[in-house]
């Protein structure tokens, strides 16, 4: 789709071109940040930006760019002496020399720390406010549940599921849980008597709640005088546990 | 094919070209290295006089009229031995190559019309020692013409075979030329390509409309341009620090162009076949230095054993500076035109495979 590759089969069509006799016309319209991208080492930020413009008929302002990405104070930097997080800021800004209609990020934030990330994060949100269409390729579920209009799952090559974050965890999540922390065994007793599904796990019980009485009645449980716990919370079904659900791997063996 | 493109890339490699220190080096320090460390080793070859030991044992007239005579050639420098020192403990203290010994009886032998011997110890291994038997054989033979009242019947008209003189810089300049090309023209290119793929930045313009054709073009002309600047950096320092005599006319600016190209395609082509990076970085080395030595940069070809001049033949480098030296120095226009043909055919059909197996991507 990002016009690398020769189809094997199938029909593809991007903005309305085919992919293989559209091919010049979609990377006009296009804009792509590939999987562990570099830039060259030896211009600056604003030097590669205006390179890639420059390859281009229309395009966006390099100082613009500069700006969208805030790397103002690093423009006269030389790509090769940047972190990790900046590189990518940079390969965004450089996805969106041509004022692409249609971007694709390719792991935007792999190896990058937390703060990094979310700064990635900032700029991708950016985007979908000025309306661009981002097809985003992330292993980081917490991404893909955070940042997505829709999710497509693909193991295997082949999509397993697709829908919004909230529709594929409704589909195939386990629904809610409650956890209630440092209960003892008359707390557990308590509540398999009730008839509730639970599993016990290093002191801590893990309640399913079923429907919209299960809750209500567990806190009845759990105010019994034999009853003791530390902590109780609520937690949701997140797309990982989906994930790992649909996949049946590990999340590591999957990043591998 | 769209000039724009190229353009952009050629900016590009403008900008950072020289803010790679190794490519500073390569392209300045590194022939102007070669020009100093070989030029002070061999510009000195056959300009100066061999320094000749003399231990004279003679009193006499007679030893004094040779080395008179000897001294007037200036092929030797006299320099003299006490006649008490030990001669052997003498040679091996001072590592004497070229040792005369003129006996006690010289000059009395002479007078009484005897046979009178002298005595030359030479070191065969040294170069030199030929150059010191030719003089004191000259001589030799002269004195014995004279002493038997002959007449010179054969007689040697010296005359030179380059119309101008020229030092061992003179031949070794444009070689250095043709090799400094060589050099950053093949692993320029090559670890470009070699680096580009391995980080990424040919899958990013893949994503562009700039075509692989556009970029082996700006490539080429960027080379272009470091080649003429290798040749203005040689030709200015040699001028104007050595004093040499060169001169630059339309058949080496097409040789420059043509042996440019050729060697940009060639690491192409290398980049291209040898996937791994390492792996091509010693690809190239093993391509060029052969080159280096066999193509007649730091000797002359006739120096070296047939079958080594036989794989100089088929070095595109050996036609190359061969055809500098021939439209720079020597002033062999034919010489000139026959290896710029040779340079430009193998260049023409280098860039055509360099073209045609050159994608952004391996499938």
């Amino acid at each position: 789709m990002e016009c690398l590759r020769i189809k094997t089969s199938g029909e593809v069509r991007i903005l309305g071109h085919d992919i293989e006799k559209g091919q010049r016309d979609i990377r006009k319209r296009i804009g792509v940040l590939p999987q562990s991208f570099n830039a060259f080492d030896y211009l600056t930020v604003k030097e590669n930006i205006e390179y890639f413009g420059g390859l281009f008929d229309k395009g966006v302002a390099a100082e613009d760019l500069i700006e969208a990405v805030q790397l103002q104070d690093k423009r006269n930097v030389w790509f090769t002496n940047l972190s990790g997080g900046l590189k990518q800021r940079v390969g965004v800004a450089i996805a969106m020399v041509n004022d692409p209609d249609l971007i694709f990020l390719d792991e935007p934030t792999t190896g990058l720390d937390p703060k990094a990330r979310r700064e990635v994060w900032e700029i991708i949100r950016k985007l979908k406010s000025q309306n661009k269409t981002v097809i985003l390729t992330t292993h980081y579920m917490e991404e893909a549940e955070v940042l997505s209009d829709r999710v497509a799952i693909m193991n295997d090559g082949k999509f397993i599921a697709m829908g919004t974050p909230k529709q594929i965890i409704e589909q195939y999540g386990s629904g809610s849980t409650c956890v209630v922390k440092g209960a003892n065994p008359a707390a557990a007793e308590a509540v398999r008597s009730a008839g509730m599904t639970l599993e016990a796990r290093d002191g801590d019980l893990m309640v399913k709640l079923d429907n919209k009485g299960s809750l209500p009645r567990l806190v009845g449980l759990l105010s019994g005088s034999e009853v003791t716990y530390d902590e109780v919370l609520i937690k949701g079904s997140t797309l990982e546990d989906v994930f790992l659900k649909l996949t049946g791997k590990k999340l590591a063996e999957a990043e591998q | 094919m769209r000039p724009k493109h190229v353009m952009v890339d050629l900016k590009g490699q403008a900008r950072s070209f020289f803010r790679v220190k190794s490519n500073l080096f390569w392209v300045f320090a590194f022939p102007l290295l070669l020009i100093i460390i070989f030029g002070a080793i061999f510009s000195n070859l056959g300009s100066e006089a061999v320094t000749l030991n003399v231990q004279n044992l003679d009193q006499g007239p007679g030893s004094q009229e040779l080395l008179a005579a000897l001294n007037e050639t200036g092929m030797v420098k006299l320099k003299f031995i006490s006649p008490s020192a030990d001669l052997e403990q003498y040679i091996k203290d001072n590592s004497l190559a070229h040792v005369m010994v003129i006996p006690a009886n010289y000059s009395s032998n002479l007078a009484s019309n005897l046979t009178a011997p002298i005595e030359l110890r030479l070191d065969e291994t040294v170069s030199t020692s030929g150059a010191v038997f030719n003089a004191v054989n000259g001589v030799v033979n002269a004195f014995n013409l004279r002493m038997a009242g002959g007449e010179q019947h054969v007689q040697i008209e010296m005359g030179s075979i380059v119309q101008e003189r020229f030092t061992f810089l003179d031949f070794f300049v444009p070689g250095i030329i043709g090799l400094t090309i060589m050099t950053t023209c093949v692993f320029n290119v090559q670890g470009t390509i070699s680096r580009y793929r391995a980080n990424g930045i040919f899958r990013k313009l893949a994503t562009t409309p700039m075509t692989p054709f556009e970029w082996l073009l700006s490539r080429i002309l960027w080379h272009l341009f470091i080649s003429f600047l290798t040749l203005a950096v040689i030709m200015g320092f040699g001028v104007l620090i050595f004093g040499m005599n060169m001169s630059v006319n339309l058949v080496v600016v097409l040789m420059i162009v043509a042996g440019s190209a050729m060697f940009s395609a060639l690491g192409m082509i290398i980049a291209r076949f040898v996937k791994n990076e390492e792996t091509a970085s010693m690809a190239a080395n093993a391509i060029t230095f052969p080159m280096m030595f066999l193509s007649g940069t730091f000797f002359q070809l006739e120096m070296m054993p047939s079958y080594l001049q036989q794989i100089a033949a088929v070095l595109p480098l050996t036609y190359m500076s061969q055809g500098l030296r021939d439209a720079m120095v020597y002033d062999n226009l034919a010489g000139a035109y026959f290896n710029l043909a040779v340079v430009a055919v193998i260049g023409v059909m280098f860039v055509i495979v360099a073209v045609l197996i050159t994608k952004w991507e391996e499938e």
